[in-house]
C-alpha cells in the first residue's frame, strides 16, 4: 500500500501544479467597453469634487465625462487615446495615480538613502578607537596607592 | 596619508550637496500656489465650441477670428466669486469692448438660473452660451467657475485664470494682448 501512495501522491501533486500552471497561463476575457469605461473613470479625478474619481462622484461634471468616455470607447478610441484626451484638456492634474515612473521610484529611493546616511553615521565611530597607553610603572604606583587609600 | 584629511573634506562637501538643493526645493516650493493647476491649453489654438446662447441666439467660437477673446466660464450658484468679479467683466466690456469679444459660459447651471443672476447682479450685452451638456468645460479643462481664458487675435489661448477676475489681473491679460489697460 505504501509502495502506490507515495508515486499517487506526487501525481496528484503533479496534477494540481500543471492546473494552477494552466489556470495563470489562461488569457483572462477582454474586458467589456462598459467595463473599460468604469476603469478609465475610476482613474480620473472628478474635477469639481474633492478626492473622488469621475467614476464615485455624482457632480454634473463627473457625469459628463462618464458620458464622453463611453462616447469616446463607441467611437472606437483605445482606453489610452480617451485617457490622453482627458489629459490633453486638464493637464496631468487629472490622473488620480501619476504616469512618470520617478513619482513612483523617488520616495522609497530617498528612504533608502536616508537609512544609508543613519547607518553610516552610526557606525562612523567604529574602528577609530584610540589606541590605549599602558601606565608606566610610576603611574602604576600612583594607582595602587589611590586604590589601597580608598579600601582603608 | 592624506587620505583622513580629504575624506574630511570631502564629509563637509557632502553637506551643501544634499542641503542646498533640498534648501531650493523648499524655497520654491513655498513661494508657489498650490491651488495653481497649470493649464495644457495656453499656447495653443482655443477649443473651437458653438451653441445656443441665453440671450436666445446662436454662438460660434469661429465669429472671433482676428479678435481677441476673453472667455469666461461662470454659474450662478458660484457665489461669492461670480458676483465679485461681475462689475470687473462689466468694466473690461464697457472699456474694450470694441477691441475684444467678451464671452460667458454656463457651468452646470441653469437658464432660469442664470437668467436670475444677471437680473440681480447687473446685464451683459455679451452673449452667453448654454452648455447644457458640460462638453465646452471638458473642452477647455474647467475645473469650477469662474474660470477665464484669455485668447489672442490669432485664436491662441495667452492665459488661464482660475478664480474671480481682478482689475489686475485684466490689466495684466490686456497688456498681453497688446491692448492699452
Amino acid at each position: 500500500m505504501r509502495r502506490i501512495a507515495l508515486p499517487v501522491a506526487v501525481a496528484a501533486l503533479l496534477a494540481l501544479g500543471a492546473l494552477v500552471v494552466l489556470e495563470l497561463m489562461r488569457p483572462s476575457a477582454a474586458p467589456t467597453r462598459a467595463e473599460q469605461a468604469r476603469l478609465i473613470a475610476a482613474e480620473l479625478r472628478c474635477p469639481d469634487c474633492q478626492a473622488l474619481s469621475v467614476a464615485e462622484s455624482q457632480t454634473a461634471g463627473a457625469a459628463a465625462i462618464r458620458r464622453q468616455i463611453v462616447e469616446q470607447l463607441a467611437a472606437g478610441r483605445t482606453p489610452e487615446q480617451v485617457r490622453a484626451y482627458f489629459v490633453a484638456r486638464y493637464g496631468e492634474w487629472i490622473l488620480l495615480a501619476p504616469r512618470s515612473p520617478l513619482a513612483w521610484w523617488v520616495p522609497p529611493a530617498a528612504v533608502l538613502l536616508g537609512i544609508g546616511v543613519f547607518a553610516w553615521w552610526l557606525g562612523r565611530g567604529r574602528g577609530a578607537v584610540a589606541p590605549t597607553a599602558s601606565p608606566t610603572g610610576k603611574a602604576r604606583d600612583r594607582i595602587r596607592d589611590e586604590v589601597e587609600q580608598l579600601d582603608a | 596619508m592624506a587620505a583622513p584629511s580629504l575624506r574630511r573634506s570631502l564629509r563637509w562637501l557632502a553637506l551643501p550637496v544634499v542641503l542646498v538643493p533640498l534648501g531650493w526645493l523648499l524655497f520654491t516650493g513655498l513661494g508657489t500656489d498650490p491651488r495653481v493647476i497649470p493649464s495644457p491649453l495656453v499656447g495653443k489654438p482655443m477649443p473651437a465650441f458653438a451653441g445656443a446662447t441665453l440671450e436666445g441666439g446662436e454662438f460660434s467660437s469661429a465669429d472671433l477670428v482676428g479678435r481677441p477673446a476673453v472667455v469666461n466660464f461662470w454659474a450662478s450658484y458660484c457665489i461669492p466669486s461670480c458676483v465679485d468679479e461681475h462689475p470687473v467683466l462689466l468694466d473690461l466690456a464697457a472699456r474694450h469692448g470694441d477691441e475684444l469679444q467678451v464671452v460667458g459660459v454656463l457651468v452646470n447651471d441653469t437658464p432660469d438660473d442664470a437668467r436670475g443672476f444677471l437680473d440681480r447682479y447687473g446685464q451683459v450685452g455679451w452673449p452667453n452660451v448654454l452648455n447644457l451638456d458640460g462638453d465646452i468645460s471638458i473642452d477647455y479643462g474647467v475645473i469650477g467657475p469662474p474660470e477665464t481664458f484669455f485668447v489672442d487675435a490669432d485664436g491662441i489661448v495667452i492665459a488661464r485664470h482660475v478664480g474671480p477676475l481682478t482689475t489686475d489681473e485684466v490689466a495684466r491679460q490686456l497688456a498681453a494682448l497688446g491692448l492699452t489697460p
